[in-house]
């Protein structure tokens, strides 16, 4: 079922934090149904690669098209780019559902209203509408029996599971997955990563950053390695993961999985 | 001294307690005005930048310049200056809510920056707005953790409310002065009266420490400052 368009495509993608220059040139594609996994060293720049492309930070240079549209900026008839709406861009970024580390649920609101605000609000869906889709995406994060709890009394695993709800609720087109498991307690990771699974299997397009590497390895169709803001290393994940040829990547690698 | 107490404050009850209503009334207007103002002045120092200096300016000005001096300011001054308040009442209450409101609008900006910036990205990133994000998380949860220092402003504006009889608004405190100045008896009278202000203020700080655990065992509230 798998198809061949390039549902992500980022071009040249550049960002810098002050003199910081965190993503230095960044170019590629995921095609619809495939999960990308992204990996590289703490602080080499995966949550800003993730944040550049639903805009939460805004590129210095470069492109990113979702599904061939551009994110942020427009195309003037005379062919200048101009900044995009803050209207365009709220509808773009509901395109792209995301995952924190941190799970960020709205600790006043229940499961539920945390996983329905958005189609509600959003979407302008009607409640009861909004209700059952909500219900269907918790139920495929089995966590229906806990719509009515709020998130502190929820274990990490289910605070996650919730937040995937949420972000599976606004129905993206790309799910992006910022290390959605490095929180959790190790026993905790499994039922999230089964979640993610199950979604994958599902031929969802994901991008991922993880440190989880025999998952990766398992589910992705592609795996690139960030370093210094740049891809060193970008392949399929059995060739990324068992024989990188790059230096860093292997250095890399040893280091996380021993 | 229980004698004393039969015979002045007893018969003389209700007057203070004319007077507690006025405190109450002048406290809860006051504090609604300085809720209004205060989330106002916080709004625009946040995220006005243009007149940021004014907010500022105006915070601090409320904050530095003491209750006595306003009351008489608001009273004298402000009729002049811009053709009202027209009741001494009304001075009263805009003296009051203006002191509160400059601490009010620091508490709510605390508030507002303390909360983690993932809850706000949270709700973009589903292509929530600005203005849906403050109205539906951000003040929700800036008004839950910030909820006993709110209160605690509450019990201020009452503690200062004390000194409006300067401006002859007849409070508590004016009826108790006049109690006093007319039977010069007053130890029982300034002991009712002061305990009338300790159970008031104490019955609120108790409330707000009842809601405050309730909300923080629901809402998990400690993890979010
Ligand atoms: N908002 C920001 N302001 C300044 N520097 C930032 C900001 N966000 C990230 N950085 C810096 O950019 C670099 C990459 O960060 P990040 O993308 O979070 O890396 P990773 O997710 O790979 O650990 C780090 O040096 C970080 O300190
Ligand atoms: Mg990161």
């Amino acid at each position: 079922m798998k198809r061949m368009a390039a549902i992500v495509r980022v071009v040249e993608l550049r960002k810098s934090f002050g003199p910081l220059e965190v993503l230095r040139g960044i170019t590629f594609d995921v095609r619809e149904g495939s999960v990308l996994t992204i990996i590289g060293a703490s602080g080499s720049g995966k949550s800003t690669l993730l944040r550049c492309l639903n805009y939460l930070e805004q590129p210095t240079s470069g492109e990113v098209y979702l599904d061939g549209k551009p994110i942020g900026f427009r195309i003037e008839a005379d062919g200048r780019r101009a900044p995009d709406t803050a209207a365009n861009i709220s509808r773009m970024r509901a395109e792209l559902g995301m995952v924190f580390q941190q799970f960020n649920l709205w600790p006043h609101m229940t499961v539920l209203e945390n996983v329905i605000e958005a189609p509600i609000r959003v979407k302008r869906l009607a409640r009861k509408e909004a209700v059952d889709l909500g219900r269907r995406f918790l139920s495929k994060v089995n966590l229906l029996d806990k719509e009515n709890e709020y998130p502190a009394r929820l274990s990490g695993g289910q605070q996650q599971r919730v937040a995937i709800a949420r972000a599976l609720a606004m129905q993206p087109k790309v799910m992006l997955f910022d290390e959605a498991t490095s929180a959790l307690d190790p026993e905790l990771t499994g039922e999230v990563l089964e979640v993610m699974r199950a979604l994958a299997k599902e031929g969802t397009t994901m991008l991922v950053v993880t440190h989880e590497m025999g998952f990766a390895r398992e589910v992705s169709d592609r795996a690139i390695f960030l370093h210094n803001g740049q891809i060193e290393e970008d392949g399929p994940p059995a060739r990324v993961f068992s024989a990188p040829t790059s230096e860093r990547c292997r250095q890399f690698l040893s280091k996380v999985l021993h | 001294m229980l004698d004393n107490f039969n015979h002045l404050v007893l018969p003389n009850i209700n007057l203070l307690l004319r007077g507690l209503s006025v405190t109450a009334y002048v406290c809860f207007f006051a504090f609604l005005l300085a809720i209004a103002l205060g989330s106002v002045a916080c709004l625009v120092r946040l995220y006005v930048p243009f007149i940021r200096v004014v907010a500022i300016g105006y915070i601090e000005f409320c904050r530095a310049t003491p209750i006595f001096v306003q009351l008489l300011w608001v009273n004298y001054v402000w009729p002049e200056l811009f053709g009202f308040p027209k009741t001494v009442v009304g001075a009263g209450i805009i003296a009051l809510a203006l002191q509160s409101s400059g601490y009010l609008a620091e508490t709510f900006r605390s508030g507002i920056e303390g909360l983690s910036k993932g809850q706000r990205d949270a709700g973009l990133a589903v292509g929530m707005t600005n203005l849906q994000i403050m109205r539906r998380i951000v003040m929700p949860q800036v008004v839950l953790v910030m909820a006993p220092s709110i209160v605690n402003q509450m019990t201020v504006v009452i503690k200062s409310s004390t000194l409006v009889s300067v401006i002859a608004i007849p409070d508590l405190m004016y009826e108790a002065l006049k109690l006093v100045n007319t039977w010069f008896e007053p130890i029982e009278i300034l002991t009712s009266t002061a305990l009338m202000y300790i159970v008031a203020i104490f019955l609120i700080s108790i409330l707000a420490k009842r809601v405050s655990d309730h909300f923080r065992s629901k809402f998990g509230l400690a993890g979010l400052v």
